[in-house]
């Protein structure tokens, strides 16, 4: 079961080739490890564009998004 | 079109496998495999998509959450995410357009492909089919059902035939031996009534729908006889229209209805819920540089019985306010003998790029307050600024309109 969080988040993404890709994130003191980015897509709130990554450790699903104009990462949903 | 050029075409209708549902699967791994289903608002409403683990336990699009979980106890639900599909939806498109320029989307999960004359730079038909898949699955990890056919008609039929992933060539030396024995209902455009309409006269195949004497079709339908009997022989000439040339054919009406989380009967509850579609429908005839001067109001109670109300106005507006204005008229009109399940406002009369100049004070005041009021919702989101009746407004972002299109008058 997903759980609604939307909170700021610390990520680790590597930005190659045109694409953005999270590797990891911080979950209290925690370092979660992206294992897959199994689902992306982008929406838009005004002008501003945002990705969400739906991704996973390998035990749990998150959804993350980043917003392109703050610059700023959070953590959606989290199942794990 | 000469008969020659539409016996020549190659057509693809592309039907991707439940899609909302897929893709909650894809976005979400732990609901691989599992029975699952996209609902249309967590307190009430109906299945929009079930995954094909729940369509083998019997659950069906349409069905009422209660329906749905004595068919499949143990099925999850999953709220509907809209945004999430409809950009799914455009990665679709732009891989569809790297094959051909004809692409008609049919409606967000489904699309026409004319790839005629693309043989020599691609492949067959079926080799093009195949590569849409490889790269579909490549790229989004979605399965689709794919129809290939002479004509649109017959390229849907295909694609229904074999689900999911399916790949069906229907040539046009098939066609007798596919429509023989298929039941008219199978037919894309022929529904349930219409279906029962021609079982009374004695025809429930297709065969027996391209035999039946045209004079006798005409006397029952009027000039749809012509029409039905093409589709019992497999005969459609209708053109693959791409979504330019559908942009370029303006809309004829605006408009937006919202289902409500309980049945309302509370006259302020109603009246705000219309003034909240008034603004997103002025938003959208502003956008697309439309007046309409005909509104509608649109009500159905708890028993799903639906009835609309309209009224011309003496001038073309699309400004939230006048739409709601001439919409509340109409709503405290009516007396209401029932609660209300579904609410709906729409704009007709459409003229374009037809603007009268506001002359005196106080309408050019508010023609620049709605103006500032766009520019600040297309830059931080809609209902960023709004009335302050709207503040604790509705939330129905959860369903996707049929006549959904990813640009255009019906990007909303």
């Amino acid at each position: 079961m997903l759980v609604d969080l939307d909170e700021p988040v610390s990520v680790g993404a590597v930005f190659s080739r045109g694409l953005m890709r999270p590797v990891w994130f911080s979950r209290g003191k925690r370092q979660v490890r992206i294992n897959e980015v199994a689902f992306t897509w982008k929406t838009r709130e005004g002008d501003t564009c945002i990705h969400h990554f739906s991704v996973t450790d390998g035990s749990g699903v998150y959804q993350l998004k980043f917003n392109t104009a703050s610059f700023v990462w959070r953590i959606v949903h989290a199942d794990g | 079109m000469q008969m020659a050029d539409c016996r020549n075409r190659k057509i693809l209708h592309i039907d991707m496998n439940a899609f909302f549902a897929s893709v909650e699967q894809r976005a979400n791994p732990s609901l691989c495999g599992k029975a699952m289903a996209v609902i249309g608002s967590v307190h009430r409403g109906v299945i929009l998509s079930p995954s094909y683990e729940a369509r083998a336990f019997g659950v069906k699009t349409g069905m009422t959450y209660g329906e749905a979980m004595r068919t499949c106890p143990g099925l999850l639900l999953v709220p509907a995410d809209p945004a999430k599909y409809s950009y799914t939806c455009e990665e679709l498109l732009g891989i569809w357009k790297d094959f051909t320029p004809l692409v008609e989307l049919f409606s967000i999960d489904e699309a026409f492909l004319d790839v005629t004359g693309c043989e020599r730079l691609i492949g067959d038909p079926v080799q093009i089919a195949v590569q849409i898949k490889e790269r579909i699955w490549r790229e989004k990890g979605l399965t689709c059902s794919i129809g290939i056919a002479p004509n649109k008609l017959l390229a849907k039929l295909g694609s229904d035939m074999k689900k999911p992933d399916g790949l069906v060539l229907i040539s046009p030396e098939d066609v007798p031996d596919v429509l023989q024995d298929l039941s008219v209902k199978e037919i894309c455009g022929i529904g349930p009534s219409l279906t029962q309409r021609l079982a009374a006269m004695g025809i429930r195949t297709c065969g027996e729908l391209g035999r039946a004497p045209l004079k006798k079709l005409t006397a029952q339908f009027g000039i749809v006889g012509e029409r039905l009997r093409d589709m019992g022989l497999g005969i459609d000439h209708d053109p693959v229209v791409p979504l330019a040339r559908m942009h370029e054919e303006e809309s004829k009406s605006i408009g937006h209805s919202m289902t409500l989380n309980e049945d309302c009967a509370d006259l302020e509850m109603l009246e705000r819920h219309v003034l909240q579609l008034s603004e997103k429908v002025g938003r959208r005839l502003r956008r697309g540089s439309y007046h309409g001067d005909t509104v509608c109001l649109t009500l159905r109670y708890a028993d799903f019985q639906t009835f609309s109300k309209q009224r011309r106005l003496p001038h073309a507006v699309n400004h939230g306010l006048d739409i709601y204005s001439a919409i509340r008229e109409l709503l405290r009109d009516i007396r209401l003998t029932q609660t209300i399940r579904l609410v709906g406002v729409s704009v007709s009369g459409l003229t374009r790029n037809v603007v009268q100049i506001p002359l005196f004070g106080e309408e050019r005041k508010r023609t620049f307050v709605a103006e500032a009021m766009d520019d600040i919702n297309d830059r931080y989101g809609e209902f960023t600024i709004t009335w302050g009746t709207l503040l604790d407004r509705y939330d129905h972002g959860r369903i996707i309109s049929p006549a959904w299109r990813p640009t255009g008058d019906r990007q909303y």
